[in-house]
């Protein structure tokens, strides 16, 4: 336990700037210099027959690596706000949340990629003879590939705010900002961090592969990592793939190391625990930073200041206001009132309009006989689905529980497997597609392989959780008992990571439906291996721009994604809430 | 089942101003089964300036809703609270809590908790951190400045709680059960110092109301004592308690107001009551005829008294058993009274005495306490609610029971009932409760186990 920091009055330490100052303002001087210089090449112009070449001469690599890291951020940027303001309003208003709620479920079940021909097309028309347009597809795919739980996170972590907390904040007439700044950002902190980490993760699979994508029968793609991938590929350069395979992989772990572990390090105090836990996370880039004086300075000599003359200027106006309190509130709330229900029809307006749409794309188009292979297309890929998720339980169950319960490798192994999950495994499918051809495995059952290569990982890390998190005393009492081999696992170990493997074994099989896309329709230079199945469909239905077909394979996908939700993974979550729940 | 008692007549120390006042305060809240349940019933009641107000009541009797009224927290059912005479719109701001949790946000350092205090004014930050090293100086917090709360102990916490309230500069502190998550030393000692930040009047505070079921906490401090009588909340008996500061224990006016407070609490659960009249025309059921709510035990905790009674025969008076089993005086009428509504002891005024059927039951063996348990436990009205379906049917949904229970019992809380209900009827071997299901069933194979039984 750390001895509270007891000051003393005369031993101020003085602090000045020092070399660590230089290296900040050096760092971000030029991040700042880096950003501007790739942002510029998103707006430049572009004419959609003429896609720009991509080079596949390794010195690219680096400009490429970062156009896709912009991307990442500026995807995850739009994800953070919109987290806030829907999370909030979820957590707010009940009005909202009646929408909200059930809206966001369905989203999340949403293939993604599904879409992206649909939204390509929309924002070529937003941003005609841009490239911007093609990027902000890009950008929305990543954004709604890792929006959702954000936003159910946030939510969740807001209405389970402690009562007593709270009631502090009303009782001291905290203001909106203040209470959101002082109570609700922060105790949602920790988990908004956690859930932005294994969003951010999914999203490498989102950006690899909307860089380089075949709309209506039109190549597009954008500078970037992914469709340098795609053109080594497709030019059998072996040497610029791994390459592209080997940065990716880099990119990843400093991401991870640049801005998820100080993060984590930093908001180690916002725990709601009030008791001190066992070990804080650690980062070096972190512990860097809090050496630096420039932070400190800046809220002294510009943050102070100005919220000082901010304060003068709120006293100078209170004297002229003559509104009392009370109609001013009034006002306030019939004018959100008014915005927020001005709001919600105009989306309520588009929803129906592009509903209608839709159907009406359909109706004429699409005989009722398509449906029927629609949903047997469907019932392949849910058989890949549930074999994936069977295979992949059945081979790291036991491999996380030994994990778990040796926590020097845990401590190791979780960060590997969090990165194995992130990696775009669709880079390396051209690879095992080369692979299945030579080892004449068919396609129907190499692409479970290529699934399983992405969506696997889930269950891994969180069966390691589960088994660490199994408390100390219940593993004694059975050792005390002698329980052993099956008996333990049965009265132990597949109770306790029960909760934890079905939060994985959802995750990956929702996964598995959008990988699904990519995988059951793959290349190698001039091979292309086509299995049966929705994915592959809907792959296809996109590639030739088929846009009745499209809106009808992806909404079979959503059928199938959203029932089984319902009657499996809901039914499971409940189940291992109420009998399972440790603690 | 109440026995009427006249609150004495409110005189001294409420001539000075009222601060803020609840009139025919009436406030329900909607439980499990949509049932609406009454927790404060036509409460009136004024906090002066100058006044230590201590509110007295067990748990469950509404206290903490009723200053959660009185801040502003909480908006009544029906009823007005004023706040310097103008009716009150949202947060009364001339009251500060002090929460029993101490409510501190971790994240924040012990001067930036202290500061949350302030953040309704607008204040430059050397106006700010003036105030707040004020208060921090005052409550003795020296040092602690950039300390988290979980660094320091729970009685520094609460020394936070006490100065981000008091930076506020309320009218009113309102101590909301706020020592009992202390340690006693820590407790008496914050007490101490809370009547003379109160006294001094070194502060913009002019009085403090506190709510509290530590019946001796509230005759150490207040001038003042209400109390709460509970299902549903009600103003019960008002003590005005002049005694000068410091107080002593040992004063006789200090034990006699401990002494009217026991006895008014103890002829409230445990009235003597008449036996009850056999009705003609009524078939003869060993059930008794009044429905009559039953104290949430658990069944060990009434065993452990029993024992206890059985191993030391002097212990009759209901305030030395208190004293004895380490519980407070709340929690232990609640145990005595479900010993007395299963017939194992009478209690003539303040005295616990074992009935004949008690004393058999204690020194039996644990088929005979089953047996007899069963038998006391149906003799109770309310446990036929249950039973009757159980009569006809495998088991009976817990929502269809729930409803049952708040129909005959409308001023309890029918979840936390059905709970000591389960618990009662599963020792007694009457009933079993399927977690998975959610229903009330018959025990499980009864014949079986008896058969087991035989053998071994």
């Amino acid at each position: 336990m750390k001895l509270p920091s007891i000051q003393l009055e005369a031993a101020e330490i003085r602090r000045t700037f020092t070399w660590v100052d230089f290296v900040v303002l050096v760092g971000v001087f030029g991040f700042s210099w880096t950003v501007l210089h790739f942002g510029k090449g998103m707006i430049v112009h572009f004419d959609e027959n003429q896609s720009p070449a991509i080079s596949t001469n390794i010195l690219n690599i680096p400009y490429y690596a970062g156009r896709t890291v912009l991307r990442m951020w500026i995807a995850f940027g739009f994800s953070l706000l919109f987290t806030f303001g829907v999370g909030y309003a979820a957590a707010k208003s009940r009005v909202a949340r009646s929408i909200i709620l059930p809206a966001l479920d369905i989203l999340q079940s949403v293939p993604v990629l599904g879409f992206l021909s649909i939204t390509v097309t929309g924002f070529m028309a937003l941003f005609p003879g841009s490239l911007l347009g093609v990027e902000c597809a890009s950008i929305f795919a990543i954004f709604t590939g890792q929006v959702w739980n954000m936003t159910f996170g946030f939510y969740h972590s807001l209405v389970t705010i402690p009562k007593d907390l709270q009631e502090a904040a009303t009782n001291f007439r905290l203001s909106r900002w203040q209470r959101f700044g002082t109570l609700e950002v922060p105790s949602s902190m920790h988990s908004l961090i956690w859930n932005s980490m294994m969003s951010f993760g999914g999203g490498w699979f989102f950006v690899a592969q909307s860089e380089a994508i075949t709309v209506l029968n039109k190549n597009i793609k954008l500078p970037g990592l992914g469709s340098y991938m795609a053109t080594a590929v497709e030019k059998g350069d072996n040497t610029a793939a791994i390459c592209a395979i080997l940065t990716m992989l880099a990119v990843i772990i400093a991401s991870d190391q640049l801005v998820w572990r100080p993060l984590l390090a930093w908001a180690d105090k916002f725990k709601m625990e009030l008791i001190e836990s066992g070990e804080a996370p650690q980062s070096w880039l972190y512990n860097f930073l809090r050496r630096a004086y420039i932070f400190p300075w800046i809220e002294e000599h510009i943050f102070y200041p100005i919220s000082d003359g901010l304060t003068q200027l709120k006293r100078g106006i209170k004297l002229f206001e003559a509104v009392p309190q009370r109609s001013r509130n009034l006002l306030g709330r019939i004018v959100s009132g008014l915005v927020g229900g001005l709001i919600a029809l105009w989306i309520g307006f588009e929803v129906v309009l592009g509903i209608v749409a839709a159907i009406d794309t359909v109706y004429n188009h699409v005989a009722l006989a398509q449906f029927t292979r629609l949903f047997f297309l469907g019932l392949l890929t849910m058989g890949r689905v549930v074999l994936m998720t069977i295979l992949a339980t059945l081979i790291w169950t036991p491999i996380g529980v030994w994990i778990g319960f040796k926590p020097r490798i845990a401590r190791v192994a979780q960060p590997l497997a969090q990165i194995a999950a992130s990696f775009p495994v669709n880079m390396t499918f051209p690879f095992m597609v080369g692979f299945f051809v030579a080892s004449h495995l068919g396609i129907n059952w190499g692409s479970i392989i290529l699934i399983a290569m992405g969506t696997q990982w889930y269950i891994l890390f969180n069966v390691i959780a589960g088994a660490m998190a199994i408390p100390n005393d219940l593993k004694e009492a059975a050792q005390t008992y002698g329980l052993g081999g099956w008996a333990l696992w049965r009265t132990l170990i597949l109770p306790a990571i029960f909760p934890f493997w079905v939060t994985g074994a959802c995750t990956a099989a929702g996964g598995a439906w959008n990988a699904s896309i990519v995988a059951e329709l793959a290349t190698w230079g001039s091979t292309t291996l086509k299995a049966d199945g929705l994915g592959a469909y809907i792959a296809e239905v996109t590639q030739k721009g088929d846009t009745p077909m499209i809106i009808c394979s992806i909404a079979v996908m959503c059928v199938f994604v959203v029932i089984t939700n319902k009657l499996i993974w809901r039914r499971l979550y409940d189940y291992a809430e109420k009998r399972f729940h440790l603690d | 089942m109440a026995t009427a008692l006249q609150p004495s007549t409110i005189t001294a120390a409420t001539d000075r101003p009222v601060i803020a006042e609840l009139c025919n305060i009436t406030k329900t809240y909607t439980v499990a089964g949509g049932r609406e349940l009454k927790v404060l019933d036509q409460i009136d009641l004024a906090v002066h300036e100058g006044e230590l107000l201590a509110l007295l009541g067990q748990s469950g009797s509404g206290k903490s809703t009723l200053l959660r009224c009185l801040t502003g927290l909480t908006k009544p059912t029906s009823g007005r609270v004023t706040a310097y005479g103008k009716n009150l719109d949202g947060i009364n701001k001339y009251a500060a809590i002090v929460f029993q949790t101490f409510a501190l946000y971790p994240w924040l350092t012990v001067e930036q908790n202290v500061a949350v205090g302030l953040m309704a004014k607008s204040l430059t930050r050397s106006e700010r951190e003036h105030a707040v090293e004020k208060a921090i100086e005052l409550i003795g917090l020296n040092n602690y400045h950039e300390a988290y709360p979980r660094e320091i102990s729970g009685g520094m916490r609460q020394r936070v709680g006490i100065a981000r309230a008091l930076v506020a500069e309320p009218k009113i502190l309102c101590l909301d059960e706020a020592f009992s998550a202390l340690d006693v030393l820590t407790a008496e000692n914050l007490r101490t110092e809370m009547i003379t930040l109160w006294r001094e009047q070194a502060t913009s505070l002019k009085s403090i109301f506190m709510v509290t079921h530590n019946i001796e906490e509230a005759v150490q401090m207040a001038t003042r004592i209400c109390i709460l009588f509970p299902h549903p909340g009600r103003l019960g008996l008002v003590l005005n308690n002049s005694l000068p500061y410091p107080r002593s224990a040992s004063d006789p006016e200090f034990q006699r107001l401990m002494k009217v407070i026991h006895e008014t609490i103890t002829m409230l659960a445990l009235p003597d009551h008449p036996p009850e009249p056999p009705v003609s025309g009524r078939p003869v059921s060993r059930a008794r005829t009044r429905m009559e709510s039953i104290p949430t035990v658990p069944v060990s905790q009434m065993l452990g008294l029993l024992s206890i009674l059985r191993d030391d025969p002097e212990l009759e008076n209901i305030y030395d058993i208190s004293n004895e089993i380490g519980k407070d005086f709340g929690d232990t009428i609640s145990l005595v009274k479900a010993a007395e509504i299963l017939e194992f002891v009478e209690t003539p005024k303040d005295e616990v005495r074992f009935t004949e059927l008690g004393k058999k039951f204690i020194d039996g063996d644990s088929d005979l306490r089953k047996e007899i348990f069963a038998e006391q436990v149906k003799k109770l009205r309310l446990f036929h609610i249950i039973l009757v379906y159980l009569e006809v049917q495998e088991e009976v949904d817990e929502e269809t029971v729930m409803k049952d229970i708040s129909t005959a019992l409308p001023y309890e809380n029918p979840e936390r009932i059905l709970k000591t209900m389960i618990a009662w009827g599963r020792y007694a071997g009457l009933m079993d409760y399927d977690a998975n299901t959610n229903m009330v069933t018959r025990p499980e194979a009864k014949e079986e186990e008896e058969e087991q039984e035989v053998s071994s």
